[in-house]
């Protein structure tokens, strides 16, 4: 009795003790000299070899004595591995980041690298994606955007010109009708993450909302009551109250089985990716290129033009606790170097942050996505927070189920844009 | 004579205890304490305490201290905050937020459900028992659902459940519509935690066999002698004579559907849909992951202990009582 009574004041005892300090510090280097690491999800991938081969020598030309090791961790686990690497303020030198919020809400562990940077800026596109309070934090190696794919051969089979897909909202779910009469649906949809709405929102953003609101969401003034910013979450409901979507959105994983279901020909269009996955390579496995198209975003607003919605996919950024900085972002700068970058949109199937690449050899699809890229704006939903961003997957479930309203859903995402 | 035969039967332990009690001192007196030298008594008396230090330390340094740490954190805030206390104002948030309530409900259910994830096995190994034919195949069947990997369950049971997926095409063979058993908010949490019932029930139900073969055969044809039914022999004769493994087998059950569906979770449901499915586990592990959340998801994780912690409590009292019924 007595032991437990002794062991319960050193636990409360030791419990007051920690209460008074702070659990975390940060700043240290764990580079020795001479070595670079770097984290990243790529470098695992047969696809990587012959990108990561092409860096490493662009590097050696700059930097022959210094070593570079990569260590490729999970996707899955990338970032809570990454966070406790940055909690404890020791880890990677370089390490590979999405655009968007992933890297503005970790900027406090890295170094900006506008300086190192001048020279590439021109070359690369997809900065804004990497860029916090004016400040870039990493230099972009692909381009992720939202094109919407559409399949010719259903366009054909349901008595529609497949070369000139909808340019309206009313025209597009007219089409929609006529798809499905023809025994398809109209949208592969998986929702059950919660990106599905992502997609929406960035998709058809540039024919909902006018440039000028489009401009301000994109700077941070976003108008959620705007009637606009409402039409898109109405869109969205009236495609699941009108039966557009393939069954069992929210249960269906939109990695990859949605995709999967626009490429085995049970739905007409897919709001895919540009990079990566979901895209005109993945597609083209079983929807060879004269059957795959690309259209544009049909217009909900009169008055609207459409736009390709992209941004840097992925970058490598430099810890704030590398030891020298410089050499650390020339890694960086070969990382970005035309022959990788090339070699990265060869091999991977991606469309490459550097816009001088030639891509006239891989389809009419990419040739479309690529010729969109000067006119291109930063895509909506990237602008958001993961926290917002997480709020509004789980709202747009709501919506397909219809257990909410539109209006209860721009209230939500207003006060947790604010918050954020 | 009687009375002389059963006395001595009770007498030798108290009088053994009795006895002892008296021969101590006398034993300190004449030789023991002479014989130790100091050096001897100091090595005597620390040696226990050595001898834990090990299991002690790794308990204190890997356990006991992070767990501190973990607590402290939670009390810091996280992004422009980080490492500045902010009190309770993370677990101010936590309750807040209607997503971790969602999870801690969700554990709520979890408990209700608990009765019906015990009497499965328990049932099945009644059965089993009781020689049902076929017992021998079940036997092994049933348990061969424990042996596989959560993810591996949890993406079997995605093909089985999806929309277009085999149940549904079944049921609509009945004629009866096509259900969104995961993307269900009012389904997917049972579906998730039948799931898991379904992976781990084998593992009870061994608990369940091993518990019948401590079972005195005699109290089972007596009751039948008596002409009892099936229904009256579970219930009369069976489960107060295992009374100890079923709480056992509460206790055990408890502990695994509380801790171990995060990789179900995941695989199957990833929260969704709408947030339904959360458990504080995963509600962690998103917002240290994904949101960037380390100090909001220690204040969590601490409430989880507590929550693990005042369960854990009681079943160690449950467990302790029926020890004391033997």
């Amino acid at each position: 009795m007595r032991q437990r009574a002794i062991w319960s004041a050193v636990l409360v005892v030791g419990l007051a003790l920690a209460g008074c300090g702070s659990a975390s510090d940060s700043g240290k280097s764990t580079s020795s000299d001479g070595k670079l690491v770097v984290w990243d999800w790529k470098s695992g991938e047969p696809f990587a070899k012959s990108y990561l081969d092409k860096a490493k020598a662009d590097f050696k030309k700059k930097h022959a004595d210094v070593e570079v090791e990569f260590v490729a961790q999970p996707f899955d686990q990338y970032y809570t591995l990454l966070g406790a690497a940055i909690q404890s303020g020791k880890g990677p030198d370089v390490m590979l980041f999405n655009g968007g919020g992933q890297i503005r809400d970790r900027v406090d562990a890295l170094v900006p690298i506008d300086d190192y940077v001048a020279e590439d800026r021109q070359r690369l596109a997809g900065w804004e994606a990497f860029a916090k309070d004016g400040k870039t934090y990493a230099a972009p190696v692909t381009l992720q955007g939202y094109p919407i794919y559409y399949n010719k051969e259903i366009y054909r089979k349901a008595n529609l010109d497949p070369a000139s897909p909808a340019t309206t909202w009313d025209k597009f779910v007219a089409d929609c009708a006529a798809i499905a009469k023809a025994g398809s649906k109209c949208f592969a949809l998986g929702n059950k993450e919660g990106v599905g709405i992502q997609f929406w929102l960035s998709s058809l953003g540039s024919t909902t909302l006018t440039a000028a609101e489009y401009d301000a969401w994109i700077a941070g003034k976003r108008d959620w009551n705007s009637p606009n910013v409402k039409r898109i979450f109405q869109t969205w409901k009236e495609a699941g109250d009108r039966k557009m979507n393939s069954d069992g959105a929210n249960s269906t994983a939109m990695f990859n089985d949605s995709f999967a279901l626009f490429q085995s020909g049970k739905a007409a269009h897919v709001m895919g990716l540009m990079s990566d996955v979901g895209h005109w390579q993945d597609f083209n496995e079983f929807l060879t290129p004269e059957k795959l198209g690309v259209m544009k975003a049909p217009v909900v607003t009169a008055g609207t033009t459409p736009s390709l919605p992209y941004d840097g996919g992925i970058g490598y950024a430099v810890a704030k606790w590398t030891k020298d900085p410089k050499v650390a972002a020339d890694l960086v700068r070969s990382l970005s170097s035309a022959d990788a970058l090339k070699a990265f949109y060869a091999d991977a199937g991606a469309i490459a942050a550097d816009t001088t690449i030639d891509v006239s050899q891989a389809g009419p699809a990419v040739a479309t996505i690529v010729g969109e890229l000067k006119s291109g704006k930063p895509a909506l939903h990237v602008a958001l927070s993961s926290k917002t961003l997480d709020l509004m997957g789980r709202l747009s479930q709501q919506l397909l189920s219809g257990s909410i309203t539109v209006d209860e859903v721009v209230k939500q995402l207003a006060a947790s844009d604010q918050a954020g | 004579m009687p009375m002389g035969n059963t006395q001595p039967s009770v007498r030798p332990a108290s009088a053994g205890r009795a006895g002892g009690a008296a021969v101590t001192p006398a034993a300190h007196r004449h030789g023991t304490r002479p014989r130790r030298t100091r050096g001897g008594l100091g090595a005597e008396r620390y040696a226990p305490y050595i001898l834990v230090l090990p299991a002690v330390l790794i308990i204190v340094l890997l356990r006991l201290y992070p767990l501190l740490l973990g607590v402290n954190f939670s009390f810091t805030g996280d992004g422009a905050q980080n490492g500045t206390a902010v009190g309770f104002g993370n677990y101010r948030e936590l309750f807040g937020d209607p997503l971790f309530r969602t999870a801690l409900s969700n554990v709520g259910l979890l408990v209700l459900l608990l009765p019906v994830a015990v009497a499965i096995p328990g049932l099945l190994a009644t059965f089993i028992y009781l020689r049902v034919p076929g017992h021998r195949f079940y036997r092994s069947v049933y348990f061969f659902p424990a042996v596989l990997s959560p993810v591996i369950v949890g993406a079997i049971f995605n093909l089985l459940l999806a929309f277009d997926g085999p149940l549904n095409a079944v049921l609509g063979s009945f004629g009866v519509g096509p259900v969104d058993w995961l993307g269900d908010p009012d389904i997917a949490m049972f579906m998730v935690a039948g799931v898991h019932i379904w992976a781990t029930f084998g593992m009870a139900l061994v608990v369940f066999l091993a518990g019948f073969a401590t079972l005195d055969a005699a109290l089972l044809d007596a009751a039948r002698v008596d002409g009892a039914t099936l229904r009256q022999v579970v219930w009369h004769v069976i489960i107060p004579a295992l009374s100890r493994t079923i709480q056992f087998v509460f206790v055990t059950t408890m502990i695994g559907m509380l801790t171990s569906m995060f990789g179900l979770l995941f695989v199957m449901t990833s929260g969704g849909p709408e947030g339904s499915t959360y458990l504080p586990e995963f509600y962690i592990w998103k917002q240290q992951g994904q949101m960037n959340r380390p100090a909001l998801a220690s204040a969590a994780s601490t409430i989880l202990f507590m929550i693990m912690l005042v369960v854990g409590l009681l079943q160690i009292k449950l467990l302790e009582r029926s020890g004391k019924e033997d």
